[in-house]
């Protein structure tokens, strides 16, 4: 018979960051306070989106680090699953006028499933032929979303603005709720991964990754570990895309659904670190900020084009010289 | 009557396709690599093109020699620069240093010549055309199909009967043991990028003759050539030539009998059905 894992445990294990150095459990809270204060110290909207964008890229990161970091698979669709979650909630709220507290299970469920129909005839494929795989299946969906007049083709969803604000629809009128609003997925998003990482799933997709004939010689079942994993990153990409649409109140096929999104996502967790618990929110840390300035900055004076050509001299220095990202870096200089 | 010109203009797509993904191809059959960034040596084959065409008034046609070399000085510096380095990585790592790669020269080409899209107006090939039994062909086209085969041609034969193809296919096969049989496997990698960059650069030459030109050209070209080179096996190069045909077919009558805007969805649908039920290509794996 399976024994179920006591509540006790599981709830130990999600807040217990006791494994951590005590520097790291220090700097998370230093951060938290940080987070948890910055509307009230900076009023500027720049930089209030620039916060909320890293905290909506950090929860797509965690959510990637999943299957990418901890699995080592390279998927690099994940822009669907926001997409799909995003129209879903967009579609809810603008057509039906149904809460978004219930817009949020909709959408998760859309591109869980999604993922578990796909994800089961992805899993066949390893490699590039699995990366590339993925790529193109984002790629289709882009150009149906784009096609199909019915949800609003190219020209997409405008969200229908209510006149008091709500928390039943989650809309606002100052930056500062979508601010913890996202705060709040964040944290989830953290304590979730804290979780996983101790999991039975978490060590199945590790020995996966670091040998799968072996994995699978202990009796793990290669594939459905693969794809669960698959859905929980897709699951969490989707919490990212219904905030998005009632945050951005418009979603379309260009700016949900691109592939630069999908890659941007892979990236910052690889450029932070993938495969290590901060990771992810490093790499989201240092890249949105530098995305933001640089963009205002250079395209300013323009110089369009160069604030991407920084960035992407980065990545290639990351890529050439120290493949587990900024974390490995710290990490090789605390060994000194 | 309509069928067989869709049918003709497939096929003279499809050698364009094919024409991309041989490059690609070359650098996975050698070293197991996928060139995020080859549509990008494409693009600056392109704007090569258009600059000699536009300021010193060359032929696009007579420039194919200077595209070559500007591809192939392009693949060596970035095999030398960055590929060496990134080899060494997992493969995230080595899809991430390419995609940087790609992400460098495509926002470089913007810095340097703005998002203009550009067209050359002048040359012996272009707006050209002749019918044959009521058919139209696009001499631009025809001859980009004949280039390509002749590439294929020349390829095919040195990757199997020289010398240097016997070291590039050891190289592929084995690199340690190369490495003991004397072959500078470094210099073979290089060899690679430099004629993957070459070939992609004369493809840019010859498409500038018929297709617009701008910094964000290349992605497309570059789904378009993974698709293609997966569809004909990893590092197969008749199966490149062949998926490539399929593609340019499907790409044109997709475009003409259901919809102009899902032409390239079915491409890629194509794509996720062969390579989901058979992952080796249609032409099987490990042949060069």
């Amino acid at each position: 018979m399976r024994s179920i894992t006591p509540v006790k445990n599981v709830l130990k294990d999600t807040f217990s960051f006791g494994d951590f150095p005590l520097i790291e459990r220090i700097g998370f809270v230093a951060f938290l306070i940080f987070v948890l204060v910055f509307p009230w110290i900076v009023h500027g909207s720049f930089l209030r989106s620039i916060m909320i964008r890293f905290l909506l890229f950090s929860l797509y990161g965690l959510g990637w680090n999943l299957i990418g970091g901890y699995g080592g698979q390279v998927a690099l669709g994940q822009a669907k699953n926001v997409g799909m979650a995003a129209y879903a909630t967009a579609i809810m709220i603008t057509w039906w006028n149904i809460p978004f507290w219930a817009t949020l299970p909709a959408g998760i469920m859309v591109s869980v499933i999604e993922s578990l129909i796909l994800g089961y005839f992805l899993f066949r494929l390893k490699g590039y032929y699995f990366a590339i795989a993925t790529l193109v299946v984002a790629l289709v969906w882009k150009d149906l979303f784009i096609f199909w007049d019915w949800i609003g083709g190219a020209r997409g969803i405008e969200l229908p603005l209510k006149e008091t604000p709500t928390f039943l629809y989650m809309m606002f009128d100052s930056s500062i709720y979508y601010h913890y609003f996202i705060f709040f997925f964040f944290i989830g998003a953290v304590l979730y991964m804290n979780w996983f990482r101790k999991s039975k799933l978490g060590y199945q997709l590790q020995a996966i990754k670091n040998n799968e004939d072996a994995a699978a010689s202990l009796g793990i079942s290669i594939r459905w570990t693969k794809v669960k994993a698959y859905c929980i990153t897709a699951a969490m990409a989707a919490v990212g895309g219904c905030f998005y649409a009632v945050y951005n109140y418009y979603v379309d096929p260009r700016s949900v659904m691109q592939l630069d999104l999908s890659i941007l996502i892979a990236m910052m967790a690889m450029v932070g670190g993938a495969g290590s618990m901060w990771g992810p929110i490093i790499g989201a840390m240092l890249l949105i900020p530098l995305d933001r300035f640089l963009g205002v900055w250079l395209g300013g004076k323009g110089f369009v084009g160069a604030d991407f050509m920084i960035y992407s001299a980065i990545i290639m220095v990351i890529a050439a010289f120290e493949p587990k990202g900024i974390w490995g870096i710290i990490e090789r200089i605390r060994r000194r | 009557m309509l069928l067989t010109q869709v049918i003709i203009t497939g096929i003279l797509v499809g050698f364009v396709f094919a024409f991309v993904a041989l490059g690609l191809t070359m650098i996975f059959g050698v070293m197991k690599l996928i060139n995020l960034a080859h549509g990008e040596f494409l693009m600056i084959g392109m704007y090569i093109a258009f600059w000699t065409s536009t300021l010193l008034s060359v032929d696009p046609l007579i420039t194919l020699p200077l595209t070559a070399v500007g591809g192939f000085l392009l693949g060596g510096l970035s095999y030398y620069f960055l590929i060496r380095h990134i080899l060494r990585g997992p493969t995230l790592a080595q899809l991430f240093g390419t995609f940087g790669l790609m992400l460098f020269l495509r926002y470089g080409a913007m810095f340097i010549w703005g998002v203009d899209v550009r067209v050359i107006k002048k040359g012996i090939l272009i707006g050209k055309s002749f019918s044959v039994y009521g058919f139209t062909v696009s001499v631009s086209r025809l001859v980009t199909a004949a280039f390509s085969l002749f590439f294929f041609a020349i390829i095919y034969w040195m990757i199997n009967k020289t010398k240097l193809g016997k070291a590039l296919r050891a190289t592929s096969m084995d690199p340690i043991a190369a490495r003991y049989m004397g072959i500078n496997t470094e210099n073979m990698n290089a060899l690679a990028w430099g004629m993957g960059g070459a070939i992609a650069g004369v493809a840019g030459g010859l498409l500038s003759n018929f297709y617009y030109i701008n910094p964000t050209v290349g992605m497309l070209f570059s789904v378009i050539a993974f698709a293609t080179v997966v569809l004909g096996g990893l590092g197969s190069i008749r199966g490149a030539l062949l998926a490539g045909l399929i593609v340019g077919l499907v790409e044109a009558l997709v475009g003409q009998y259901i919809s102009i805007e899902l032409k390239f969805t079915f491409l890629y649908l194509l794509y996720f059905f062969v390579v989901v039920f058979r992952p080796q290509g249609l032409l099987g794996w490990g042949e060069s």
